[in-house]
């Protein structure tokens, strides 16, 4: 009996394949970090993550908000949250909602989802927004290096 | 001694099934961009609002534009968010991805991300097609959708990001550090002069 129980798990394992699959939550959370442009700090296209959060970065943070890439929140212990909606948001996807946050420091009351290793976030309220606070600017100046256009560096 | 032998086997299995689903390079025509943890991806899944998938607030047709969208991907179960479609002017998925929503599509593209900084990779798709259909699109939807949404701003020289109404104004109002006008023309006055 034992050994067919095995051979029965054996043939599950084998046809369910490797799979997260279940999703955690939903959970109320108090969460408090920088709002982010995912694409870059995941993906390191800008350089690394130092250098793609803060002053350095917020305008790029803005246009890839702008451009619908998904807006995180970067936790204080390093969990970045995907937010799939915001507060009275406008569409999220053409990010005009978030603009607005870009690089701020916020405390937001939400609710959690874990699936598949990510984690999700639909913000609920903003209760504390202390503004751009990473001022990243001051040691890699900005990123992309084209942030400010020629007409404005040079008047 | 059996129950060894079984173990084993069992544990070969599973390592073996875990390999082949954390790697769908094979078949993949997707550009690299050397990012990190990069790797060329193309397979199979369904279109989803990812809201939907998560909390059951669904919306009609995905939301519209409105909402950010993922891949269930059919090989194991796993909701893959899509960051980027394969334009270079920071531009999402989401009108690329719309046409099939909750439908099954063929995609080609990189999955990234460091696994010190997420435990599961994310998405930029270049290629998609429905499932069944011979030709791949290129996904360059975003430009083209922004550039028919506003088409006053032809005339204006430059990249969409530079005359963008919504970006325009929030750099207008707290200027290109996020942190006012002053420390602008501060920051120029060091770096650039």
């Amino acid at each position: 009996m034992k050994i067919r129980l095995t051979f029965a798990a054996l043939a599950f394992a084998t046809l369910a394949g490797p799979s997260f699959a279940a999703t955690e939550g939903p959970s109320t959370v108090k969460i408090t970090g920088e709002v982010i442009d995912t694409w870059c700090y995941f993906s390191g296209v800008m350089g690394g993550p130092d250098a793609v959060v803060g002053s350095a970065h917020h305008t790029c943070a803005v246009w890839c908000a702008a451009g619908g890439i998904p807006v995180g929140v970067l936790a204080d212990d390093g969990t970045v949250y995907m937010v799939m909606k915001l507060e009275g948001a406008a569409p999220l996807a053409d990010g005009d909602a978030l603009l607005e946050i870009q690089s701020d420091r916020i405390t937001a009351n939400g609710v959690h989802y874990l699936r598949d290793g990510i984690n999700y976030l639909i913000v609920e309220e903003v209760v504390d927004n202390e503004g751009i606070v990473n001022l990243t600017h001051e040691d890699f100046g900005v990123v992309p290096p084209f942030t400010f256009p020629k007409s404005v560096r040079e008047p | 001694m059996m129950r060894i032998q079984l173990s084993a086997l069992a544990a070969a299995v599973i390592l073996s099934t875990t390999a082949y689903a954390g790697s769908f390079s094979e078949g993949s025509n997707a550009k690299e961009w050397g990012l990190f943890g990069e790797e060329t991806a193309t397979f199979s899944g369904k279109v989803v609002d990812i809201l939907c998938e998560l909390s059951g607030d669904c919306a009609d047709n995905c939301g519209d534009g409105t909402r950010q969208l993922g891949i269930v991907r059919a090989a194991d179960n796993v909701l893959v968010p899509v960051l980027k479609n394969r334009q270079s002017s920071f531009n999402g998925a989401v009108a690329d991805l719309l046409p099939y929503c909750n439908k099954m599509v063929d995609v080609d593209g990189l999955l990234v991300g460091d696994e010190e900084q997420t435990a599961a990779k994310l998405y930029m798709v270049q290629f998609i097609r429905e499932t069944g259909a011979a030709e791949w699109s290129k996904t360059t939807l975003w430009t083209k959708k922004w550039n028919a949404d506003n088409p006053e701003k032809k005339a204006i020289k430059g990249p969409w990001f530079r005359k963008d109404d919504r970006v325009v104004r929030q750099i207008e109002k707290d200027g290109y550090l996020g942190l006012g006008k002053e420390a602008d023309e501060k920051f120029i006055a060091e770096w650039y002069n």
